[in-house]
């Protein structure tokens, strides 16, 4: 794929280095004239174009008309905004993804029809918070503006499901297991696979569900 | 009277909001208090000191109410941004923005948008002083 990243900070970088490592082609643009001469010697796989991408002629420098995805990754809201609107309107590029460098600003990115604007703040609030619970359930990934969840739940000793085959446990409506985690190995599981305690389940649930699944899991909220 | 918003007290900004304080509703909006602390007596209006780009903002200014929004920082694509969510999300009928960019104006102006540029707006008044 070729992609088109503006914005040279941390998260541009590291994005740059790594889609390059995965064989694609990218582009990199920032502002600073410095940092470009420094890059441009560091990364020899990545194009570096060196202005203003929220000016459509440097998009245009940067070929993004070819590109299958976009990113913003400046540190101006406002910038990532209208980088993703020029790509999108004026250059016809079918997915546009943001840096949000504000949570506050979300509203405007959704406004502005940005495809997929990430809110790292918030991203690592949740995994902080995460953290901070010392819950046997970690929320892995929220699908459908978080009404779907990806969890992990592990299993302790106690847990009312322990030792159990799948075919006896009684799971709540709208949740159903996906694999277990059982040391190196992966278990897709069928009817007869049975739950051992300290296995890692990952589980598909409606978000209305979860507290329920987390109970008949684990027998605690 | 009508409700007019300006955001940004740059130069342009508070030259307008003064005078339009005397004959309508105005309130502005900017981030930098210093700025807004500079309005002393002849200024009339509401002043509101914070980010134009959080719409909780935008919304404690009456943005509902609002008959015209003068967008005015010295930031084109912040102007740019609010501008075209003003239209398309609160139907604001007259929007009224600052670019510094003459290549912005084309690509940005629509109809209810009006986009300004100096250096334009400069040089067809210089050309009017010859004809």
């Amino acid at each position: 794929m070729y992609i088109v990243i503006a914005g040279a900070g941390r998260l541009g970088l590291i994005l740059a280095k790594r889609l390059t490592e995965d064989k694609h082609q990218v582009c990199l643009i920032d502002k600073s004239q410095r940092l470009c001469g420094l890059l441009a010697r560091e990364l020899d796989k990545v194009m570096i174009i060196c202005g203003d991408a929220t000016y459509p002629e440097i998009l245009r420098e940067a070929q993004i008309e070819k590109a299958d995805v976009s990113v913003a990754a400046t540190s101006g809201d406002e910038d990532n905004i209208i980088i993703s609107y020029l790509a999108k309107e004026l250059f016809g590029i079918k997915r546009t993804v943001s840096r949000v460098n504000d949570p506050k600003h979300i509203p405007l990115y959704k406004y502005m029809k940005v495809d997929n604007p990430v809110d790292s703040t918030s991203i690592i609030a949740r995994v902080v918070e995460e953290e901070a619970s010392f819950s046997d359930v970690m929320n892995l990934l929220s699908i459908k503006k978080g009404r779907l969840s990806i969890v992990r739940v592990d299993i302790p000793e106690n847990s009312p499901v322990a030792n159990k085959s799948l075919k006896d446990i009684k799971l709540p409506a709208n949740s159903v297991l996906i694999s277990i985690l059982r040391g190196p190995e992966i278990v897709i599981p069928s009817g007869s696979t049975s739950i051992l305690p300290g296995d890692e389940i990952i589980a598909a649930t409606l978000i209305d569900s979860e507290a329920d699944l987390t109970k008949s899991l684990i027998g605690k909220v | 009277m009508r409700y007019i918003i300006i955001v940004g007290c740059s130069r342009t900004g508070r030259v307008l909001a003064r005078e339009l304080s005397n004959t309508d509703n105005v309130v502005i909006i900017d981030k930098d208090l210093k700025k807004l602390d500079s309005f002393k007596e002849d200024f009339n209006g509401k002043k509101i000191w914070a980010d134009a780009l959080d719409v909780n903002t935008l919304e404690k200014a009456g943005i509902k109410e609002a008959d015209a929004l003068f967008l005015l920082t010295g930031n084109d694509n912040l102007n740019l941004v609010v501008g075209k969510v003003a239209k398309r999300k609160y139907k604001i009928k007259k929007i009224i923005l600052q670019v510094n960019d003459t290549m912005k104006k084309k690509i940005f102006g629509e109809e209810g948008l009006t986009v300004i540029n100096k250096t334009y707006l400069l040089g067809e008044v210089l050309k009017k002083c010859i004809s």
